[in-house]
């Protein structure tokens, strides 16, 4: 999860009074917040593009600037410390994207703390702008379709604010965006604006050029096409796996033409927020309407709870199946029964108390009237929270609420009998039995590769063999088939220890097999002893002890196993009444499967499958 | 004086190492306990070797020597000085040193002994010529280099055979004597010739048979480089005294053994020994049993807590569809944990079979709007493609979401212990298999605090004292809880795994519409802990080394 630095000051600002700040850190993690603790940032500014970079105390300053490029080792000048700044660490909460600015915290923070009660309210303007979207953003040819958008008025950005403005827009796009792919948002300097109705529209790639972000616009050169910015824009770069597939490019302009953005790939330059901007015009663009509002209210809610001097007009949105206005703000409505919540979490809660609950958590909340509703409570959920989905969503906002710290652990009063599965007792005698023959267990990993798990034991690599599509390295591609090459894998890291050694494991082996998902696991125990006068016979001797105490006869007989030596292998049957069958293999370790493990010594092994023996798996 | 030794006499064996002897089958090494006088006893104990040196001793009236007794006894020198010297300790035996020179020639004097020394070559010369001749003839006259006959002058002066006089050798007064009879030193030549090597006494003894002292002859070959060498050499004797006499006659005499045998047993001779003690405070090498791995030890424990809880044990395959392993769990098609980054994808099999349509249908509905579960779902479309992908098991609520959708009625108690895979490479944190341990709670009764409550006593059962719940997220349970547990050696929390409450969106499309407790718990985590791991790679290289000394008990 990415860590957010929240600062202190804007955070203690805004949340009426501030806490020690143990106790601070202690209300943060009971709702939820995984805090790392406190620290110091310093930040420093791009005088080129406006960026505003950050680094710990153990980091050096940026020699590069991370959006635009500039290099400052050759133009220090441009480079602005900010100095030092207070801030508490912490991972992001995926799923509450309205906590992961300070403004938003302090709001949560507020009502928790009960310094605020229920929704709070943000009043909207007269609508300021109107967007019509092109039908063709709803084709596969350019298949994104939302849009919302907001204008602010009346703001001051600090270097704190555009610094918070932008963490947060980068958080959204993690967390409600997926790296851009489901919302994208863009800021502009309203300022630069003309009049008129915005377009958002699907445009060839080739069809019209503009001056990306921190290109140059005096420079004729610097405007370039869609599939130019996507060849030679350090973002187009990255981000154009995005609009891989697409025929034409998303493009939002403005009432005379003029570009303001190529979502969810680059802003343009015109646009760009500048020092003195005191009106933003903002957009989410992306796959689904009710996602792109939902992030669009979250940033616009934070920048109101950061400056509540600030004002919030609408922007029409003229889909072609009809208007909608954004961002919007009303409540969703949910039904939340009382004694479901109470049972649920098992806690005593009547409606009141509930609805305590739930106004901390900075819902409003109406007592349903009487009738088949009775016993319910009709709440409303900010239009900022993306989260909840269910009424269960509400009934986690309660017990946060309530504190799970205070929730008195119980156990189901039930009574239900427990039962291993056979093939675990089977497993533990087989340990018991080779612990008493003095072999000490190992645990190897279960992937490994066909270089281990079939060329160096002489084997044909045509194994029935479950192999990982996009391997991390290549030692492991494969799921082991065999517990053998694993065993010896361990004696090689162990060749400096005292001789002779015995180990053995018992695990799962996989192979492909006509099963609903087309592999299977069967149970397996295999052994190895090594050291200097090791044969055949050892590992023979173990193997007959463990199926006798398993209940079996015995009989070993020769087959010839390219692992190990002419005349040294053989198959192991099990014997009981007229039923025998083969069930493991055994022998004494061919040199070049020592040699392919860097053995020093011989070896012998065996290796018996108890889910033939058994049946258990 | 005779001439100096030409190399450092050495003598017998070392004195000061320990006897080495059997000390029988097991082979402990342990510190050489040198045999004492009983305390207080008439009886007097002796370990094998020093008893049948008693009694070799006893018959002989005299010292005998090492050599003699090393051929008696069969045993090493070593062997026999050793227990020799206990009997000395014990005051049985007392033990005699003799030292004597021992003679040989060297080459030249060999050489001399056949040939005859310079100065008598002369002689014969000199006599030859009438008693008189130039110092300059005289290597004419006897065959000898001029250089040799230089240096003969002075023995032929000592000698008193000639005298030399301005440039003229003359015939001494013992020129004529000394004609027919060897000096001294020819004499101890020629015996040393004939004899080979010779001790003082048998080379005085030979000597004076001649007439002739040792003294001189040494005296007329001192100076001499070349023809003697004479080495000192120490005889080592034992004899009794006469308590050892009285001990070997008298029946207060015991023998000290290292091993009780089976006869010793069965002819009842064990009473008439004594066993030799050993000293357990020394050093031994460690033995190690055959013994499971301790990871073992807390899956198995894990296991059992559970089953004592009432938990059933079950179990699902390691490849698993994304249908089973995300879509049933109401994980979102483009989580990121479902990215290729994070879950391992298989190239074979490359397709699960279809889940039943109808359970099929009911996840997609309630995946796009919630279906009929009263959720908003997630908005999206689902693809179906999907859930017939192959991964490798990311988690084992798969596991336990499969035991769920195979009998959802209440009342139900699953668990399952096994393996999972995450494309993690491989560092101290972070391995790409681990271990986990789901459960799930089917009943009409459970609650959140039962969750809270069934956590709580699985890690009070690990031997956690102090645990803390905290919210947190996870796609398929609402309300969440992560829990974590203190460690008084970090002094601070760690979070130990992930609980909550399946949501309704998971359970009702597979029937079931009474709570589901859920949780899935790391178990890496805990064995470290408990062994005081910092690498969790630890877990898998399987160092015999700490497989040995990794205690079974806490």
């Amino acid at each position: 999860m990415p860590v957010v630095g929240i600062p202190v000051s804007l955070l203690e600002a805004r949340m009426g009074g501030d806490l020690p700040k143990n106790e601070l850190i202690e209300e943060l993690q009971r709702l939820g917040c995984d805090v790392e603790g406190f620290a110091t940032l310093t930040r420093f500014k791009c005088l080129r593009c406006g960026n505003i970079l950050e680094i710990t105390e153990t980091q050096d300053p940026p020699a590069l600037c991370r959006r635009c490029g500039m290099d400052f080792t050759a133009s220090p000048s441009l480079r602005l410390d900010l100095g030092p700044s207070e801030v508490i660490r912490m991972e992001l909460l995926a799923v509450r994207p309205d906590m992961f600015d300070p403004g938003g915290l302090a709001r949560t923070l507020r009502g928790y703390l009960g310094r605020q009660r229920g929704l709070a309210s943000y009043p909207l303007g007269e609508v300021a702008a109107r967007v019509t979207v092109d039908p063709a953003l709803s084709t596969p040819a350019c298949p994104r379709p939302a849009i919302a958008c907001a204008v602010i008025r009346g703001i001051a950005l600090s270097d704190d604010l555009i610094k918070v403005l932008m963490n947060l827009q980068e958080n959204l796009h993690w967390a409600l965006g997926r790296d851009r792919k489901h919302a994208s948002i863009g800021v502009y300097d309203l300022g630069s604006l003309p009049a008129g109705d915005l377009r958002y529209r699907a445009v060839g790639l080739d069809e019209k050029r503009f001056v990306p972000l921190g290109f140059d616009p005096e420079d004729p050169a610097a405007a370039l096409t869609p599939r130019q910015i996507l060849e030679l824009h350090p973002k187009g770069v990255e981000f154009a796996r995005l609009l891989s597939g697409f025929e034409k490019a998303p493009l939002l302009e403005d009432g005379s033409g003029g570009v303001l953005s190529m979502p969810p790939i680059i802003n343009s330059e015109h646009t760009r927020v500048k020092d003195g901007s005191t009106s933003l015009f903002i957009d989410v663009t992306g796959t689904n309407r009710r996602l792109v509002g939902r992030a669009l209210n979250v940033l616009v809610t934070s920048l109101a709870e950061l400056c509540p001097e600030i004002s919030i007009s609408p922007v029409t949105i003229a889909y072609p199946d009809g208007e909608v206005l954004t961002p919007d703000f009303t409540p969703q409505e949910v039904i939340l029964g009382v004694e479901d919540t109470a049972r649920l979490l098992g806690v005593d809660l009547d409606a009141d108390s509930l609805r305590d609950l739930l106004v901390r958590m900075g819902h409003d909340v109406e007592q349903a009237a009487a009738g088949p509703g009775a016993g319910s409570l009709l709440v409303h959920v900010p239009a900022y929270r993306n989260d909840i989905l269910h009424p269960r969503d509400l009934m986690e906002d309660a017990a946060i609420a309530y504190g799970y710290h205070r929730i008195h652990p119980v156990l189901v009063p039930t009574m239900t009998v427990g039962g291993e599965r056979p093939v675990e007792g089977l497993a533990r005698a087989v340990r018991e039995a080779m612990c008493g023959l003095g072999f000490l267990e190992v645990m190897t990993l279960q992937l490994t590769s066909e270089e281990v798990a079939f060329d160096a034991m002489r084997l044909g690599r045509e194994g029935e063999q479950v192999t990982v599509e996009h391997p991390i390295s290549s030692e492991q591609t494969m799921l082991r088939e065999s517990l053998a090459p694993g065993l010896l894998q361990t004696l090689a890291v162990n060749a400096h220890r005292e001789y002779p050694q015995r180990i053995f494991e018992v695990g799962e082996v996989t192979r492909l097999a006509g099963t609903e998902t087309g592999a299977a696991e069967s149970r397996r125990v295999a052994a190895v002893i090594t050291g200097a006068r090791v044969g055949v016979t050892e590992a023979r001797a173990a193997a007959e002890a463990l199926l006798r105490e398993l209940g079996w006869g015995i009989r070993t007989r020769n087959a010839e196993l390219p692992s190990f030596l002419p005349g040294r292998s053989g198959e192991l049957l099990a014997t009981r009444g007229d039923e025998e069958r083969v069930v493991g293999r055994l022998g004494e370790l061919h040199p070049e499967v020592l040699l392919a493990f860097r053995l020093r010594h011989p070896a012998s092994l065996f290796e018996l499958d108890l889910t033939s023996l058994t049946g258990l798996a | 004086m005779g001439p100096a030794p030409r190399e450092p006499s050495r003598i017998g064996p070392g004195l000061s190492s320990p006897a080495v002897d059997s000390y029988g089958p097991l082979c402990y090494p342990f510190r050489w306990l040198a045999p004492r006088q009983r305390a207080g006893a008439s009886m007097t104990t002796l370990h094998e070797n020093e008893f049948r040196l008693l009694r070799a001793l006893a018959e002989s009236e005299g010292p005998v020597t090492v050599q003699t007794l090393c051929a008696a006894l069969g045993l090493d020198q070593s062997l026999v000085v050793a227990a020799g010297r206990a009997l000395v300790e014990a005051s049985l035996a007392e033990g005699q040193e003799r030292s004597f020179d021992e003679y040989r020639l060297e080459e030249l004097g060999e050489a001399y002994a056949r040939e005859g020394l310079p100065e008598r070559k002369i002689l014969a010369a000199l006599l030859e010529k009438g008693g008189r001749a130039t110092v300059k003839e005289l290597p004419e006259l006897s065959g000898l280099d001029p250089k040799t006959v230089g240096q003969s002058l002075r023995f032929l002066s000592t000698k008193g055979w000639a005298e030399k006089r301005g440039g003229e050798l003359e015939q001494g007064t013992g020129a004529k004597s000394a004609a027919g009879d060897l000096a001294a030193d020819e004499k101890l030549l020629a015996l040393l010739a004939r004899e080979g090597t010779l001790q003082t006494t048998a080379l005085e003894a030979a000597l004076a048979a001649q007439g002739t002292r040792l003294e001189d002859a040494l005296e007329l070959l001192s100076g001499r480089k070349g023809l003697l060498r004479v080495k000192q050499r120490t005889e080592r004797s034992f004899s009794l005294t006469a308590a050892g006499r009285e001990a070997v006659r008298g029946a207060q005499l015991r023998r000290q053994v290292n091993q009780l045998t089976a006869e010793m047993l069965s002819d009842g001779s064990w009473r008439e020994v004594d066993f030799r003690p050993y000293d357990l405070s020394a050093a031994t090498e460690p033995v190690y049993p055959g013994k499971p791995h301790p990871f073992r030890r807390v899956l198995e424990e894990t296991r059992r807590v559970f089953l004592e809880m009432g938990f059933s044990e079950v179990t699902s395959p390691f490849v698993e569809s994304s249908f089973w392993d995300f879509d049933a769990l109401f994980q979102p098609q483009d989580h990121p944990a479902r990215d290729m980054q994070d879950t391992f994808y298989l190239s074979r099999p490359n397709r699960c079979a279809e889940p039943p349509r109808a359970l099929l249908d009911s996840v997609r509905r309630t995946h796009e709007d919630g279906g009929d579960t009263g959720s908003l779902g997630w908005g999206y479309r689902f693809d179906e493609a999907l859930v017939r992908r192959p991964v490798l098991r990311t988690h084992t609520t798969a596991t336990t979401i499969r035991a769920l959708a195979e009998d959802p009625r209440p009342p139900r108690k699953v668990f399952c212990v096994g393996k999972v895979f995450r494309r993690e490479t491989i560092d101290y944190k972070h391995l790409p298999v681990f271990y986990q341990v789901d459960g799930i709670i089917i009943d009409r009764h459970a609650s959140f605090a039962s969750l809270l409550g069934t956590l709580s006593a699985f890690y009070r059962k690990m031997g956690f004292e102090k645990f803390q719940f905290r919210p947190a997220f996870f796609p398929y349970t609402e309300p969440s809880v992560e829990v974590f547990v203190y460690l008084e050696e970090r002094r601070d929390w760690v979070e130990m795994g992930g609980a909550g409450v399946f949501r309704p969106e998971v359970t009702l499309p597979l029937g079931c519409d009474v709570p589901v407790l859920a949780w899935g718990l790391g178990l890496e985590r805990l064995a470290m802990f408990r062994y005081s791991l910092n690498d969790i790679r630890q877990l898998y290289a399987s160092d015999l080394g700490w497989l040995k000394e990794a205690a079974s008990c806490r």
